[in-house]
C-alpha cells in the first residue's frame, strides 16, 4: 500500500533555490516538455525589489513539488526583506551556526542556559520514523525526549526523512505546541479557553507575567519557570485553570492565587 | 460460506472475545465508582482514590467492594464525583477526609451521609440518587449512556454492556450498502459543526475508487470551551472504535483495503492514553486488525496527535497535518471523499458522529430518526460552561430550547447574576441574547440566528462580561490561529482585531462599525476554509444583538460591564471599607495606602487594574467605576 513521506525534493536542485541566489539566474528548462518551455524567474517591481512575499502558495500547489521556499543566511541578497522577522524567529532557535556568515543569527544562544544535547535520546525518534510515524509525530517524540526541539535534532529528522530543513522548521513553527527553546523546571500553562476567559484568565496570565517578570512564552533567566498559554485544557468547569507541568491541573486560580503559587514554588527551590 | 454459517462464526467469535474471568461493572453490585475525567482529576481525584483504597483495606473490604474508575460523569462542576452502588448514591465535591464516613455509612451500612449529598440549588433539598438530580434526569443520553458506568480501560465492561454487538451484526449481514442506507435513513448529521449527512458522505466515499480508503476520526477538538469529544474518548473509547470499524466496513468492504486514523489533540493526554489502551485491547480480542471476528474483513486504526493548531480541525488541514505538512487547508473543489489523505478517498467524521453509529445499528434508523427535529435528528452533547450553576456535559435531543438546556438542566445563572448572552460554536459561532432563549437548537435555526452548532460548546455569560472584550478574545484567537494561506483571513482578522481593540480603548468611531461589517463580509467571501469563513461571526452577531453596548464604548466612552481598562478605574467605597488591610497586602504595585482600621485609598497612577484587590475584598468595598470624566478631560487636551 502506498505511503508517501511527503515530498522528496532536494533543496539544492530546486528551481527557486537557484533563483534565490540572486546572482546569475540559472534558467532551467522544464524536463521532458517539448512545448511551452518554462523559465523560472522572480518578477521585480520598478524599485528593483522582488515582488515575492514568500506566501508559500506556489510551493504548496506545485503538482510536482519542484518549488521549495528556502532561506539561507549565507546569501546576502535576499529577494524580499524578511531579515528582521527571520532574526527574531531564529533568535529562539539554539544550535550551531554553519559558519558561512559571521553575522549569522543561527548560532546565537538563547538567554539563560542551553543544556547538553544527548543524541542517544534521539534513537527512539529515528526508530519511530522508520516505523512510519509522520513528521508531526517525530517532532512530538523529540520534544518528549528533550523538552524542546533542538536544532540538531531537527536537522537529523530532515536528513532521516529526506526532507528539506526548511520544511521541518516550517512545520515545527506552525504548531503551537512545539518549542524551539529549552523550558524551565516548572512549565506554567495558563488556559485561555472561552470559559476561562469569561472567568478572568487574562488577569491571571498577567499576574504570572508580572510575578515572574517574563512575557508569555518566555523562560525566567534562572531557568526555573516557563510561562505559556494553552487554548483549552477542557476542564472548563474549574475555570480559570492553570496547568503545572504535565500532570498537575489547578482549578479556580485568580491573580492572587497565581502570585502565591509562584512565591510558593520559588520558596521551595531555595535550600533552607 | 453461507450466510447462516458466517453468522454463527461471527457470533461465536464475539462471545470468545469476552474474558469471563474479568471483573464487570454492574449496577447491582457493591461498587464505588470514581469519576476519572479530566475535570475531576483536576479537582483531586487521585488523593480521593488513595484515601478510598486505604479505607477499604483497613476494613478488610478490598475484595468485597470493587472500586471502578469510570469516564466523565458529565457533572464537572461538582467534581470529584463518587457514586456508591448498588444504591446509586451520588456524592459530589468529596475530600479525602469524607471517605471514611461514606464507607462506614453507605458501604458497610445501608445509610446515607446526608451532609455530603448534592443539594438541589432551587429548593436546597439534598438529593441522594443520580436519577433524582435534574441535571441527569432531564438529559437523554445515547452517546454518553455508558460514561460513568463502565471502566474505560476494560473492553470486557463494554462487551458486557452490549458493546461490539452492532459491529458483529454488520459483519453478519455482510451488506455494506445496507449499513449506509440505514445510517442515511437515520438522518445522522456530522456532529463536528457543519452538519453534513453522515450516510451520504459514506456513500460518496465508497463510490470513489482508490488504492485504499481512509477512515479518519476528527478528535481535534480545538474550540475553546468544548470538551465533549474528549469525554467520549476518555469515558467510552470503544464506542468510537466500533463506530469507525462499522464505517470502515460500510465504505471499504469488497472495494479494497481500508485504514483508520484518529487525529486527537495533544492537549488531551488522558484521552490519548485510554484510546491507545482500548486499541490494543480490541486488537488482542480480534475486534480490530486482521480478519475481524473471523469475518475476513481487516481494518486497523492509528493514533495521530495534533500539536496545537486550531485550523487542523478543518478536514483538508487535518489530512495535511497527518501527511507531515503545515496544517494548511486547500480549496474544496475536490472533496476529501474523492481525494483526501495521501490523495485517496477519505471519510472524515467527528468523534460524536462515530459514537452514534453503534446505537443506530442496534436500535434501527427509525428509533434514531424519532428523536430530534424535522431536519436535525438524534441527540447532541453540549458542554455547558461559564456563569451557570451546573456546568458540565449535557446530552439532549436536537430541537431542545436554549432555555431548557441552560435553565432547566444547567440550573440557571449563578446566584445574583443576570443572563446576558450565550456563546455557541466557539470562535466560529456567535453570541445569542436572552430574546432567543426559546429558540430550538438545531443546525438550521442556529445558522439563521447568526451562530452555529459548532462542536457544541456553550458558554453562558452574565452582565460582568463586556461583549466587545469578548469579541476581542475570539478575534485574537482567530488572528493567531489563522494559518496564513488566504490573505483576507490572515490580514483581515488582524485588522478586525485592531478595530475592536480601538473600540475597547474608547478610541473607536461610528465609522468603525461599518468598516467591521464590510471587512467581515470580505473575509467570509475570500477565505478557503471555514476558519476564515466563520471568523467574523462573533463580530457580526455582536453587532446584531449588542450594538448598544458597542456604541456605548464609542459614543459615551463607557464600558457598561466595567471590563475595558482605559474606560474604568478602581476606587474605594468609604462607607464599606473597614480598613482590614487585606487589599494592602495583596496589591502587587503598592498602589493602595492606608493604616489598619482606617479608610484606604488607591493611587490611580500606580494602579495596574489587575483586579486583585476587588477579588480579595470581603466587604465589596472596591467598586469599579467609569473613568469617563478623566478620559473626556484627556481628550479635550
Amino acid at each position: 500500500m502506498p505511503r508517501r513521506n511527503g515530498t522528496t525534493a532536494e533543496p539544492k536542485g530546486s528551481a527557486l533555490y537557484e533563483v534565490l541566489k540572486g546572482i546569475d539566474f540559472e534558467r532551467r528548462e522544464l524536463v521532458d516538455k517539448t512545448r511551452g518551455v518554462g523559465l523560472f524567474d522572480l518578477v521585480k517591481d520598478r524599485s528593483g525589489s522582488y515582488k515575492c512575499y514568500a506566501c508559500t502558495l506556489c510551493e504548496r500547489t506545485c503538482p510536482v513539488d519542484c518549488i521549495e521556499i528556502d532561506y539561507c543566511p549565507e546569501f546576502q541578497e535576499l529577494p524580499f526583506d524578511v531579515e528582521a522577522e527571520r532574526a527574531a524567529a531564529l533568535a529562539t532557535l539554539p544550535g550551531e551556526s554553519c559558519g558561512a556568515n559571521a553575522a549569522c543569527v543561527m548560532g546565537e544562544q538563547p538567554a539563560g542556559f542551553v543544556p547538553e544535547i544527548d543524541m542517544k535520546l534521539f534513537d527512539s525518534v529515528i526508530a519511530g520514523i522508520r516505523d512510519g510515524s509522520g513528521l508531526v509525530q517525530a517532532l512530538h517524540s523529540t520534544q518528549e525526549a528533550y523538552g524542546f526541539l533542538p536544532r540538531v535534532a531537527l536537522e537529523n529528522i530532515a536528513e532521516e526523512m529526506r526532507l528539506p530543513f526548511s520544511r521541518v522548521y516550517g512545520v515545527a513553527t506552525f504548531y503551537g505546541q512545539f518549542r524551539l527553546a529549552p523550558v524551565g523546571k516548572y512549565v506554567i500553562d495558563v488556559c485561555m479557553g472561552t470559559a476561562c476567559h469569561v472567568a478572568g484568565a487574562p488577569l491571571v496570565v498577567e499576574a504570572f507575567s508580572q510575578e515572574l517578570e517574563v512575557p508569555i512564552g518566555a523562560t525566567t533567566p534562572d531557568g526555573l519557570f516557563t510561562l505559556q498559554t494553552v487554548n483549552c485544557v477542557g476542564a472548563c468547569a474549574l475555570a480559570p485553570v492553570v496547568r503545572l507541568g504535565d500532570d498537575e491541573t489547578i482549578g479556580r486560580v485568580g491573580p492572587n492565587e497565581a502570585r502565591k503559587l509562584v512565591r510558593k514554588l520559588r520558596k521551595a527551590e531555595v535550600p533552607a | 460460506m453461507t450466510l447462516a454459517k458466517r453468522t454463527t462464526r461471527i457470533g461465536k467469535a464475539l462471545k470468545a472475545a469476552a474474558d469471563r474471568s474479568a471483573y464487570l461493572a454492574d449496577d447491582n453490585k457493591a461498587e464505588i465508582r470514581v469519576c476519572a475525567g479530566t475535570a475531576c482529576h483536576a479537582s483531586g481525584r487521585l488523593a480521593l482514590r488513595k484515601a478510598l483504597d486505604k479505607a477499604l483495606a483497613e476494613r478488610g473490604l478490598t475484595d468485597r467492594v470493587a472500586v471502578v474508575e469510570t469516564g466523565c460523569h458529565g457533572f464537572c462542576e461538582e467534581g470529584p464525583i463518587v457514586v456508591v452502588r448498588p444504591q446509586g448514591l451520588f456524592y459530589p465535591r468529596l475530600k479525602p477526609k469524607d471517605i471514611a464516613d461514606i464507607i462506614e455509612t453507605s458501604v458497610v451500612g445501608d445509610g446515607i451521609v446526608e451532609r455530603l449529598l448534592y443539594k438541589d440549588p432551587a429548593s436546597g433539598e439534598p438529593l441522594a440518587h443520580e436519577k433524582d438530580i435534574p441535571f441527569y434526569a432531564l438529559q437523554e443520553r445515547i452517546v454518553l449512556a455508558l460514561n460513568g458506568k463502565i471502566d474505560p480501560y476494560s473492553v470486557d465492561d463494554y462487551l458486557a454492556h452490549g458493546g461490539y454487538a452492532a459491529l458483529a451484526k454488520v459483519l453478519e449481514d455482510a451488506d455494506p450498502m445496507g449499513v449506509i442506507d440505514e445510517v442515511e435513513a437515520s438522518g445522522l448529521r456530522g456532529r463536528g459543526g457543519a452538519g453534513f449527512p453522515t450516510g451520504r458522505k459514506w456513500r460518496f466515499c465508497r463510490g470513489n475508487p482508490g488504492d485504499v480508503h481512509y477512515i479518519i476520526c476528527n478528535a481535534d477538538e480545538g474550540d475553546p470551551g468544548a470538551f465533549m469529544d474528549r469525554s467520549v474518548l476518555e469515558g467510552n473509547p470503544h464506542s468510537v472504535i466500533e463506530g469507525m470499524t462499522i464505517a470502515a466496513y460500510a465504505i471499504g468492504a469488497d472495494s479494497g483495503p481500508v485504514e483508520g486514523y484518529v487525529y486527537v489533540r495533544h492537549e488531551y493526554p488522558f484521552a490519548v492514553e485510554r484510546l491507545r489502551a482500548a486499541l490494543a485491547q480490541a486488537r488482542e480480542r480480534g475486534l480490530l486488525g486482521e480478519n475481524i471476528l473471523g469475518s475476513g474483513f481487516s481494518f486497523d486504526i492509528r493514533i495521530n496527535q495534533g500539536a496545537g493548531a486550531f485550523v487542523c480541525g478543518e478536514s483538508t488541514a487535518l489530512t495535511a497535518s497527518i501527511e507531515g505538512h503545515r496544517g494548511m487547508p486547500r480549496g474544496k473543489h475536490i472533496r476529501t471523499v474523492a481525494q483526501g489523505l495521501w490523495g485517496q478517498p477519505t471519510n472524515l467524521n467527528n468523534v460524536e458522529s462515530y459514537a452514534n453509529v453503534p446505537w443506530i445499528v442496534n436500535h434501527g434508523a427509525e428509533a434514531f430518526a424519532a428523536k430530534g427535529t424535522e431536519t436535525s435528528k438524534g441527540t447532541k452533547i453540549f458542554s455547558l460552561t461559564g456563569k451557570v450553576v451546573n456546568g458540565g456535559l449535557i446530552e439532549v435531543p436536537m430541537g431542545a430550547t436554549l432555555r431548557h438546556v441552560i435553565f432547566d438542566i444547567g440550573g440557571g445563572m449563578l446566584p445574583g447574576r443576570e443572563f446576558k448572552a450565550v456563546q455557541l460554536g466557539g470562535p466560529s459561532g456567535g453570541c445569542l441574547p436572552a430574546s432567543l432563549l426559546d429558540d430550538p437548537i438545531d443546525f438550521e435555526s442556529l445558522v439563521a440566528a447568526g451562530s452555529m452548532m459548532g462542536s457544541g460548546g456553550m458558554v453562558v455569560v452574565d452582565d460582568s462580561t463586556c461583549m466587545v472584550d469578548f469579541v476581542k478574545f475570539f478575534l485574537k484567537f482567530t488572528a493567531e490561529e489563522s494559518c496564513g494561506k488566504c490573505v483576507p483571513c490572515r490580514v483581515g482578522s488582524q485588522r478586525l482585531l485592531e478595530i475592536i481593540e480601538r473600540i475597547c480603548d474608547g478610541q473607536g468611531t461610528l465609522d468603525d462599525l461599518d468598516r467591521l461589517e464590510t471587512l467581515s463580509e470580505d473575509i467570509i467571501e475570500g477565505s478557503l476554509c471555514q476558519l476564515g469563513g466563520s471568523a467574523p461571526n462573533p463580530v457580526l452577531s455582536t453587532l446584531r444583538y449588542f450594538r448598544e453596548e458597542v456604541e456605548a464604548h464609542i459614543v459615551e466612552h463607557r464600558c457598561p460591564a466595567k471590563v475595558c481598562r482605559p474606560l474604568i478605574s478602581y476606587t474605594i467605597d468609604a462607607d464599606a471599607c473597614t480598613g482590614c488591610h487585606v487589599c494592602f497586602g495583596a496589591c502587587p504595585t503598592q498602589a493602595i495606602s492606608g493604616e489598619r482600621k482606617q479608610l484606604h485609598a488607591i493611587d490611580q497612577k500606580l494602579c495596574i487594574q489587575c483586579d486583585t484587590c476587588r477579588q480579595v475584598c470581603k466587604f465589596d468595598a472596591i467598586p469599579v467605576v467609569d473613568a469617563r470624566p478623566a478620559l473626556a478631560e484627556g481628550r479635550q487636551q
